[in-house]
């Protein structure tokens, strides 16, 4: 190990992977709130007893959990364009791809949700003249949400991850600015260290914050 | 817009061997992830607080930092840092056991802690030691537990195994880039291979509910 570590040309080079963050802050911000409403949207479809609803939310979730994000998202850039004639950019591709996959995921953490509420609750909806969309929003989702808010939070960090797989189709994020960095110095071992450093730093707060969520939430609830 | 299969039935066997080699990433991953991955639950259960620390901050690094970083890391700076030979299929096969063990190690400790307190007590007045009410009292319990968790994560896997085709390393999607780009059929090449993974993916998922419920019937309780 007799490297001769050179940190000083990521610390002048911050702009660089300032650039980058920046583009996997909006991929992440875009494809997480795609992909957390949305999935709500199949969640609740998936719920639903009439078949013409709940058998599409079914083949959505079953095809976009049961393929690699990676597949999707190059696919999206190399495929759809040929079938529909929509040209994708690197940006279009990878938040289709991201943002379709985390619906899938999380719809199925909806789903669970509020599966999770007694009968009850819906009995009593109906018994005082509320229709399925009134009981769902004023009595179900209130209290289903809360309980799913760990593994959201969990799936949200899994999007943020996911981000640096846009790099593959040349979309400029973290990742795709530290491998930059490294061509031009002959440095990946600082410049690869500070991309996992970048995350680690972002995302352990993040992983601690839900960890006292999940305790918070456990105490409220039972 | 026409669909032609014909230039990937001609490269079928190309994919083929792509898939074994996936297959092939996924398991060696596997039998590797799983032992590290006990290995450093144990660590973090252990009542030595350095001992635990050192595990707790390897499963964080691993968890927190996304598995494309550590591949490039272990493929593009590790061997600098060692002055060794890196090929992609061991860098690959490292990144990925290194991983996946930080998620089995959780998978295992929560395992492990979901079983009462008093089974540790009922072997230790027996006369075990630790090292014996873990192996033949507690593990055997706990790994009932974890199946469904354990499952969940080996999909997890072979999903991430795609990323190794960034590195050049020849499995099915490295295998699928370059039929696509050899016949100008990225349509049909993509499609194709989506539905390879999920054939294979969505067998493996119904594999693992089915064994879940069976697990739920005979009365054992999981863990995530």
């Amino acid at each position: 190990m007799d490297h001769n570590w050179d940190f000083a040309t990521i610390f002048t080079n911050w702009r660089v992977y300032w650039v980058g963050l920046q583009g996997t802050l909006l991929m992440f911000g875009v494809t997480v709130t795609l992909g957390m409403f949305g999935g709500l949207i199949i969640g609740i479809l998936r719920y639903m007893k009439h078949p013409a609803a709940a058998w599409p939310a079914r083949a959505f979730v079953e095809v976009f959990r049961n393929t690699p994000v990676l597949v999707q998202i190059i696919w999206f850039y190399y495929a759809f364009p040929i079938l529909t004639g929509i040209e994708t950019s690197p940006f279009l591709a990878a938040a289709l791809g991201i943002s379709l996959n985390t619906m899938a995921f999380s719809a199925e953490i909806y789903r669970a949700g509020i599966q999770s509420i007694d009968k009850g609750q819906w009995e009593a909806g109906k018994a005082i003249g509320m229709n399925f969309a009134q009981t769902m929003r004023r009595i179900i989702l209130p209290v289903a949400l809360k309980r799913v808010l760990p593994a959201l939070t969990n799936r949200g960090i899994e999007v943020f991850k996911m981000s640096t797989l846009a790099s593959v189709v040349a979309y400029i994020e973290t990742l795709s600015q530290a491998k930059l960095i490294a061509e031009l110095n002959y440095n990946p071992i600082e410049s690869y260290t500070a991309v996992a450093l970048i995350f680690f730093v972002v995302l352990y707060p993040v992983v601690q914050g839900t960890y006292a969520l999940e305790r918070v939430l456990n105490r409220s609830d039972r | 817009m026409e669909w032609s299969f014909a230039p990937v039935i001609a490269n079928l066997d190309i994919l083929l061997l792509g898939l074994l080699n996936t297959l092939k990433v996924t398991g060696l991953a596997l039998s590797l992830g799983v032992p590290l991955g006990l290995a450093l639950a144990l660590m973090r259960l252990s009542q030595v607080r350095p001992v635990s620390m050192v595990s707790a901050f390897i499963i964080e690094f691993f968890r927190t930092t996304p598995p494309l970083v550590q591949l490039f890391w272990f493929f593009f700076a590790f061997p600098i840092l060692f002055n060794i030979n890196m090929t992609p299929y061991l860098a690959a096969v490292v990144t990925f056991s290194i991983q996946s063990s930080a998620f089995f190690a959780e998978i295992f400790r929560s395992g492990i802690q979901s079983i009462d307190h008093g089974q540790w007590e009922g072997s230790k007045a027996i006369g075990m030691s630790r090292n014996q009410s873990l192996r033949r009292v507690i593990l055997p319990q706990a790994v009932k537990r974890m199946i469904p968790a354990f499952m969940e994560r080996s999909i997890e896997l072979l999903k991430t195994t795609t990323l190794v085709s960034t590195i050049a390393y020849t499995d099915l999607m490295y295998q699928a880039n370059s039929i696509a780009q050899s016949t100008f059929r990225p349509l049909e090449v993509y499609t194709v291979v989506a539905l390879i993974y999920f054939v294979l993916i969505f067998a493996f998922s119904q594999l693992s509910i089915i064994i879940e419920h069976r697990l739920a019937k005979s009365g054992e309780g999981t863990v995530n």
